[in-house]
């Protein structure tokens, strides 16, 4: 006998930080007392459809990143629709039909998670709103609202980084670190904002020590090449370096690129054949 | 031109490049196919590239810039090299008087030999 008409808890592959479609609702529920539960769970019940069977990098369920950003943006304290667009907000990479959404959930809810896509994120923001975001957040501007939505998928998809590999987690620790917590702070959003900036410089310290020193170890020995040559080189050794994926592997890299940097210097200054060898020949050096 | 010297290394190079002539490879990769230490690749890709058997290029940038890494160098074999190469690792295979491998056979094939 069906006690309640809920959607599928799948708790099997949650950790206990994921937030619950329970614990988002009653999120929303303390900040806008009379807001309809129903579109939550219906927006909830789209993205479980929509989402089944892709996984994030960490292997979760997709659905758990989907209901990780409802989360932060309910504690925002975001309406309703918000937050329902927020469940939504990568469905449009999915094979959702483009009309469906505004059909189950309303124009506002759509019109929302493209206005999602399309927002900029800018560490300077031009619009001027400025702090009065989170005073105003129970009512907030469709710029503001998407936003919103824009910085709290990146919070979580920085909380998850180190599933993500090291080049990519490098580029993505950089561009929150630059623009994404900046932009967080802009529009008074400063507890995302720091949170933002503290994840960034936690994956950009480490890199410091290990990352960066083989690499510039790499550039170091381009200099036995010849110059002309050097540019080259040491753009190609960094990227074969980045697609190594443990401290261990690129320290071997570079160990033996050391090693086998005379060689090259040698055949790079070779002029590449008989003639070379046949004025060896003559000065008798073979 | 000229021949590069057919050190065992750089016949593993040419076997892994081989394998399949029509696609590029990066360094990293051609250190596992052949399963040799970078240092050694490098210098023999860049004597390979030197004497015409291989091309280098750098990435597409749509490929690299889409998966947020930086660009690789991609290396070749031109159809000169592919010829050439076969021919070589054919002769050294030849002297030593074991069977021949399976990519001889295109260059054997030319050459007239039936079967």
């Amino acid at each position: 006998m069906k006690r309640q008409r809920r959607f599928p808890p799948s708790s099997t592959a949650r950790t206990d930080l994921t937030p619950t479609l329970e614990g988002v609702i009653a999120v929303v529920r303390s900040r806008h007392p009379d807001s309809d539960a129903g579109l939550l769970e219906r927006a909830y019940a789209e993205a479980s459809i929509w989402h089944a069977g892709q996984r994030r990098r960490s292997g979760d369920p997709y659905i758990t990143h989907c209901l990780a950003v409802a989360a932060i943006v309910a504690e925002l304290r975001m309406p309703p629709p918000v937050v329902c667009a927020a469940l939504l907000h990568d469905v449009e990479d999915t094979a959702c039909p483009p009309q469906r959404i505004a059909d189950q959930l309303g124009q506002e809810v759509a019109d929302l998670i493209a206005a999602v896509r399309t927002a900029v994120v800018s560490a300077h923001p031009q619009t001027g709103e400025g702090a009065m975001l989170a005073s105003d957040a129970a009512a907030p501007s469709w710029e503001t609202a998407a936003l919103a939505i824009r910085l709290a998928d990146r919070l979580h998809n920085m909380r998850t980084i180190a599933f993500v590999a090291p080049a990519r987690r490098l580029l993505k620790a950089r561009e929150t670190f630059d623009v994404f917590a900046p932009a967080a702070s802009a529009v008074g959003l400063e507890t995302v904002g720091r949170e933002l900036q503290d994840l960034a410089s936690a994956v950009l310290q480490p890199a410091v020590s290990s990352y960066a020193v083989t690499g510039r170890l790499l550039t170091v020995l381009t200099l036995l090449l010849p110059s002309q040559q050097r540019a080259r080189w040491q753009e190609e050794w960094s990227a074969d370096l980045a697609a190594l994926t443990t401290r261990r592997a690129r320290t071997r890299f570079t160990l033996h690129v050391l090693l086998g940097a005379p060689r090259l210097s040698m055949t790079l200054r070779r002029p590449a054949s008989q003639e070379q060898r046949r004025r060896a020949g003559r000065r008798g050096w073979l | 031109m000229g021949t590069p010297r057919m050190t065992l290394q750089t016949q593993l190079v040419l076997r892994a490049l081989l394998e399949d002539p029509a696609r590029q490879r990066y360094g990293l990769e051609l250190c596992e196919l052949a399963g040799l230490p970078s240092g050694t690749i490098y210098p023999i890709l860049a004597r390979l590239e030197q004497v015409g058997w291989l091309e280098s290029s750098w990435e597409d940038p749509a490929v690299h810039e889409a998966e947020g890494r930086p660009r690789r160098r991609f290396y070749g074999i031109t159809q000169d090299g592919a010829e050439a190469a076969r021919e070589t690792l054919a002769r050294t295979y030849r002297s030593r008087k074991q069977p021949l491998p399976g990519w001889v056979s295109a260059h054997q094939a030319t050459g007239g030999g039936a079967s």
